[in-house]
């Protein structure tokens, strides 16, 4: 079963029969309905032919389509401060660059400057703090400088409302392009607690007696 | 040597393979009628079913380009994803307009099943309340049946689909045939007791059309999650795979898919309608299906459509349409008002893992009852849909570890959306755009509606009465919405050929035969008098049964 979906193998029906079982699941199963008539495989989503992109991102000969060399390793840099390998693999390992990258290439034109004006901004505050670009930072330099924008202004008693800030919106942009990558991957997903299940029979619901849900 | 399935007579064509039509199908053909089902749409299989692949295996984890390009409008909604986007429509082949201050969206599928592939399950009865609303408060028109009327049909629904509930005897929302119901969070029972307590409101686990335990040769539900994308056990009710397989099963039934059906074809010396003439979708060829008595199932405005463009001589301005009302009293529940917020305290954690429960809770209409009395600012009522829970905190401030810790403890979020009930107005309406035309060359629809005063205060007083429920639950951080999204939102929408006793102020009869037509009918949400707040999808089945079973009768005394 776990097998299965970590070598990145679609669910078939014995598999879940299995896992119905499994969990006590009563089931009935039918065969394939077809109903007499065949889809051509031209009118199915690429999810629905089975396609599985998440092989094409991990290839070794991977290259970016949108982003430059430049570019691609300030968002390997940003990432990996972000989301960093703690006990568990963190953003880079995830390969949320990549993934940011083929979101890109097919995104409108507005949509991909906007991120590139927010990606430099990233190297402009380099170099205006330490005179140097981004991805060249060390790991302090680049908490000094990210860490006050990944907080959320405290309200002062002196203004009612903080003229917005251009840094810090440029970096929470970035951010959640960064966690949407990280959490939508397999890496994010078993970080999250994933197992590789698609069932564990059904949803028990609270435990508790009337009158003290906790 | 099968015969042609269109050089026969049928007794019965069938417009439209949806919840609906396939209840129209398995009825008649059943009953032993013969009856051709049309679908404009291609076959579905279970094979495409992606409700198991995780969604990095997706290109753009479920946020496709793509989407957006062909899709502008049905990507608005939820269902309509990466993963499936293929079975709702091409918004570039099947056009509509809109007025430009009075903007509709409009969410269709063309593919056996239709909406009821994704359907969002939620299946409730409506009340003598909705039925004799007018009554009651003088606005619009009863409808011609009452609650006892339709009991029967709702029971015989619902034991065939499998509906999971429990029962309430709330009055404005009928118990039924229930399976087992769902459970709760620990949430959500603090939620209604704290609600039933403080308000003496009802909250109830959603009645959905989704098995709890194995139900007429189906499994129960295995907690995986997104319904929308299939079930290869047919755990929650789609009609390819329930009504239409047992249509067919049943060897009176031919199905034709990819059927883009055009218009109704009349005999005029006998004024009965003498089939569908329909567009093939992938030849694009014209041609004709006959029958003794044609039934349109295809949703509520492309069934309108149909008679608007089924004009002739003799009816000009659309078939069924001496009222002159059809098209008109278009209603779809209004969307937008509700609330969110923290329960503190609570001690579940998220998970990724399965069960994912595919329901939600529902808040029964407190406004406007007989026990609650009239509100002074605005008539009918609303209910809400919504849930409390454990979910990841990936709005979590900062970075690094913390991040990735804060992300994990997650938050215990409680929310609440309203579904309210749309007038019936003359002036929300969808006519035939003469200045457009589908990719099949079939006149399109221009749809001009628009919420009203009163359902702003519908929402805005659901906003209120949600934030006061969550509060007296002991949620915190409680966040109002009161807006009203743009109508077409709900995917709810119903009226255009709506049902009465008088044929001056309504296109169908109580048993939504037209009136000006005999043998020919309309039994999709186009029938509606009124909107409820009630999800409509339980109560068309049962008036399409209801309305199969008077046909049958006339079949039987040769009346057709």
């Amino acid at each position: 079963m776990s097998r299965a979906s970590q070598s990145g193998v679609r669910w078939n029906r014995r598999q879940v029969i299995q896992a119905s079982l499994a969990s006590g699941l009563l089931a009935v199963f039918r065969p394939v309905l077809s109903l007499g008539q065949v889809v051509p495989p031209s009118d199915l989503t690429p999810a629905q032919a089975g396609v599985d992109a998440s092989q094409q991102l991990a290839s070794p000969d991977w290259k970016p389509a949108f982003l430059n060399d430049q570019q691609n390793e300030t968002l390997i840099s940003l990432s990996d401060l972000l989301i960093p390998d703690t006990d568990t693999p963190g953003a880079k390992q995830a390969l949320v660059n990549r993934s940011i990258d083929t979101m890109l290439a097919a995104e409108p034109v507005k949509s991909q400057q906007k991120f590139l004006q927010d990606l430099a901004f990233l190297d402009a505050a380099g170099r205006q703090e330490y005179g140097k670009e981004f991805r060249a930072l060390s790991a302090d330099e680049h908490n000094e400088l990210l860490r006050p924008l990944s907080y959320p202004e405290r309200p002062s008693f002196w203004t009612e409302d903080a003229p917005p800030d251009p840094g810090r919106e440029h970096f929470q942009r970035l951010k959640s392009r960064i966690v949407f990558a990280y959490y939508t991957s397999e890496i994010g997903m078993r970080e999250l607690g994933w197992d590789g299940s698609i069932t564990h029979g059904p949803f028990a619901g609270c435990p508790h007696p009337k009158g003290s849900h906790k | 040597m099968p015969q042609d399935p269109l050089l026969q007579t049928y007794d019965v064509v069938v417009v439209g393979s949806g919840a609906t039509g396939g209840w129209a199908a398995k009825r008649l053909a059943e009953a032993g009628l013969k009856v051709a089902l049309l679908e404009a749409g291609r076959t579905v299989t279970s094979a495409e079913f992606t409700e198991h692949v995780p969604v990095f295996k997706l290109k753009y984890r479920d946020h496709s380009p793509e989407v957006l390009r062909t899709r502008p409008i049905q990507s608005q909604c939820y269902a309509c994803m990466e993963y499936n986007y293929n079975w709702f429509v091409d918004d570039t082949e099947n056009p509509y307009s809109t007025p430009p201050d009075r903007p509709f969206t409009w969410q269709r599928l063309r593919i056996l099943g239709g909406r009821s592939l994704v359907w969002g399950r939620q299946s409730y009865r409506l009340s003598d309340v909705d039925f004799k609303a007018a009554s009651r408060d003088g606005y619009g028109e009863d409808w011609p049946f009452s609650y006892a009327d339709l009991a029967p049909y709702y029971d015989i629904v619902e034991r065939y689909v499998g509906i999971s509930g429990a029962a309430e005897r709330n009055e404005m929302l009928p118990d039924g045939q229930f399976l087992p119901p769902m459970r709760m969070t620990c949430g959500e029972e603090l939620f209604r007791e704290r609600t039933k307590k403080a308000f003496n409101r009802t909250v109830t686990i959603g009645r959905a059309a989704v098995l709890t335990q194995p139900h007429n040769g189906r499994a129960a539900c295995h907690f995986c999650g997104p319904c929308e994308r299939g079930c290869m056990t047919f755990s929650y009710f789609s009609s390819p795979f329930t009504t239409v397989r047992d249509a067919l099963k049943s060897g009176n039934c031919t199905l034709i898919t990819n059927a883009v059906v055009s218009h109704v074809d009349m005999d005029h010396s006998s004024n009965r309608a003498r089939g569908v003439t329909y567009i093939d979708r992938v030849t694009r060829e014209s041609k004709e299906v006959r029958g003794k008595a044609v039934i349109l199932c295809a949703q509520a405005m492309e069934s309108t459509r149909i008679l608007l463009n089924s004009s002739t001589p003799e009816y000009s301005n659309g078939l069924g349409n001496s009222s002159g009302i059809l098209g008109r009293y278009l209603m779809d529940h209004v969307v937008g008002g509700g609330a969110s917020g923290i329960l503190p305290g609570m001690k579940e954690a998220p998970s990724a893992n399965p069960p994912h429960r595919p329901n939600g809770i529902y808040v029964v209409r407190y406004r406007n009852t007989p026990a609650t009395g009239k509100h002074p600012d605005f008539i009918r009522g609303y209910g809400f849909q919504g849930g409390a829970g454990p979910e990841f905190d990936t709005d979590a401030p900062g970075l690094g570890a913390e991040y990735k810790k804060a992300v994990k403890r997650g938050v215990y979020s409680i929310s609440l959306g309203a579904f309210g009930e749309s007038l019936g107005r003359m002036e929300n309406f969808c006519e035939i755009d003469p200045n457009l035309k589908d990719a099949w060359g079939i006149p399109a629809l221009r749809i001009s509606m628009a919420h009203g005063k009163n359902e702003a205060a519908l929402m805005r007083d659901a906003a209120v009465t949600a934030a006061e429920m969550l509060e007296a639950a002991g949620a915190t951080d409680i966040r109002l919405r009161s807006n009203t999204e743009t109508p077409g939102m709900a995917i709810h929408e119903v009226g255009t050929a709506r049902m009465g006793r008088d044929p001056k102020k309504s296109v169908l009869d109580a048993f939504n035969q037209t009136h000006d037509v005999k043998n020919l009918l309309v039994t999709d949400g186009a029938c509606f008098v009124s909107s409820g707040c009630q999800n409509p999808t339980l109560t068309m089945m049962a008036i399409t049964v209801r309305a199969c079973d008077k046909l049958l009768d006339r079949f039987r005394t040769s009346n057709i």
